[in-house]
């Protein structure tokens, strides 16, 4: 069967984390989205289709076509899934005739027989298609925004490591360390080191500490957590509900958070009920609010307006290449674009910073402009023998002319 | 002494914080007024402030001189009137 992951109009309300991804690629438990569609879908043929500005990257990453009409065509029909599904680790049953599975007024999927795919379709054809079809509601998991992600990520990680079925110290444990609580609860995948004086606690859940990855003295992690491959935990307080992709340097005292990958926060200061992209470099004591101080909803920015969350624990929302200043402060609610450069200033910054904006002297700034940002990010990615792709760059150019309107909105705003 | 450039002086001077006498056309930012990487990015936003002009950012950093930005902000203010 062939199965299509695709973009619903909705990808952008999780800007910033998916200028430079899709959507599917965002990670939630110990896994990303897409992990699950595959691991769901193990027997299938997976294709995608995403915002046209992403396609080249995905291509060259994927190794097949992608928003192309005619893989899709054959004898077998097809399954059109939305990348924003949390997907359980339930399954998933391909209906036995066409149907569309519905989570309130969104497509889950849509399920069409191969005489319906024709050469001149596309996403959006198909999905007129799909509309036309028995309807099934179906409860499900949507990743509506970022704080979804944050939102479902402790109760993801326990459910994935039942469903994984590995556990046990693989890799190595000093004996001076500790798991507290039950030793079911903890994986050290093979090559993972847990130094000396390190507390594992797993009386909230799982603690999961994956391969290659070294946990200095001094740290205690709290489960459900799961820490990535080749990263490090430098003496850290890591809180319940944490998730760290690979190659990320992490202190200080971390919560409820997740951090797409290769990402530092070395040293002390709090990230909270966050999102934090790729390549971010948080500078020491770097710390957001996650709750207002009357304990009222947050509100965030995206698309444009101010929304209510609805949440009384939102923290910040961080693009991938960011940089902040020693000692930068984050409110409660803060959405920082990507390639940003944020100097603190010993109070609270604006909510929102648009992409390549720069803060700097409590004012908006335009930086130094793409270039510069480009050399940086090169520069950051060699020192950990990753390079950025020549697709990478081209999305990067297109995220800083399409985000030009409001980064000089802002810079004009500041400016008073 | 045109008045762009008289302008472009005082925005160097109350910026960079230097003695007047100090800032001539040959002046560097950062060799001779001592301006840091973040002093020539808030000098650039006190230029556009000043001339109410936009300067595009990688163009902005080849100006490292006084009498550069006097050329600069000539043009781009030449560019904006036509």
């Amino acid at each position: 069967m062939k199965v299509l992951i695709f973009e619903d109009e909705k990808a952008k309300h999780l800007y910033p984390l998916t200028y430079l991804r899709p959507v599917w690629e965002l990670r939630c438990g110990i896994s990303t989205l897409l992990d699950k569609f595959k691991r769901t879908f193990s027997d299938d043929e997976l294709y995608f289709w995403t915002r046209p500005e992403i396609v080249p990257l995905l291509k060259r990453k994927y190794g097949k076509p992608v928003n192309e009409i005619k893989i899709l065509m054959g004898k077998e029909g097809l399954i059109l899934v939305n990348g924003r599904w949390l997907l359980g680790t339930d399954g998933f049953a391909i209906p036995a005739k066409e149907e569309q599975g519905v989570c309130g007024e969104t497509v889950l999927y849509g399920y069409l027989a191969s005489e319906k795919i024709q050469s001149d379709d596309n996403l959006e054809s198909l999905l007129d298609k799909v509309a036309s079809l028995p309807k099934k509601e179906v409860p499900a998991k949507l990743i509506n925004y970022p704080w979804d992600l944050v939102k479902y990520n402790s109760e993801t990680i326990k459910e994935e490591f039942k469903s994984l079925g590995r556990k046990g110290i693989e890799g190595k444990m000093a004996p001076e360390s500790v798991i507290y609580g039950s030793k079911e609860e903890v994986w050290v995948a093979s090559g993972a080191e847990v130094h000396p004086m390190v507390v594992l606690d797993t009386h909230g859940g799982p603690v999961i500490i994956a391969e290659g990855t070294k946990v200095f003295p001094f740290t205690r992690i709290e489960g459900p957590s799961y820490i990535g491959p080749d990263c490090q935990i430098v003496g850290g307080k890591i809180r319940e509900g944490c998730s760290f992709g690979p190659g990320c340097r992490v202190g200080g005292e971390v919560e409820e958070s997740i951090i797409q990958g290769h990402s530092n926060k070395y040293h002390d200061g709090f990230l909270g009920h966050a999102y934090v992209g790729e390549w971010v470099n948080l500078g020491a004591l770097t710390t957001n609010s996650d709750l207002k101080n009357n304990y009222s909803t947050v509100t965030v920015y995206g698309n444009g307006t101010l929304q209510d969350t609805g949440e009384m624990k939102i923290g910040a929302f961080i693009g991938d290449h960011t940089k902040t200043s020693i000692g930068t402060i984050l409110n409660t609610g803060t959405v920082i674009g990507i390639m940003c450069n944020v100097v603190g200033v010993g109070h609270l910054l604006p909510k929102y910073l648009p992409s390549f904006a720069w803060f700097l002297e409590g004012k908006v700034m335009k930086g130094f402009g793409l270039q510069s940002q480009i050399e940086t990010a090169i520069t950051a990615m060699s020192r950990r023998k990753v390079y950025l792709l020549p697709e990478e760059k081209d999305l990067i150019a297109y995220v800083y002319e399409t985000t030009k309107g409001e980064r000089l909105e802002a810079v004009r705003k500041s400016r008073g | 002494m045109d008045n762009v450039t008289e302008r472009v002086k005082a925005v160097v001077v109350r910026q960079l914080k230097v003695d007047p006498a100090k800032v001539t056309e040959e002046s560097d930012f950062v060799k001779n007024l001592g301006a840091e990487s973040i002093q020539s990015l808030e000098l650039i936003a006190a230029f556009e402030e000043e001339f109410d002009i936009e300067m595009d950012e990688e163009a902005s950093l080849q100006v490292k001189t006084v009498g550069n930005a006097v050329k600069f902000i000539s043009q781009v203010l030449k560019e904006q009137k036509s």
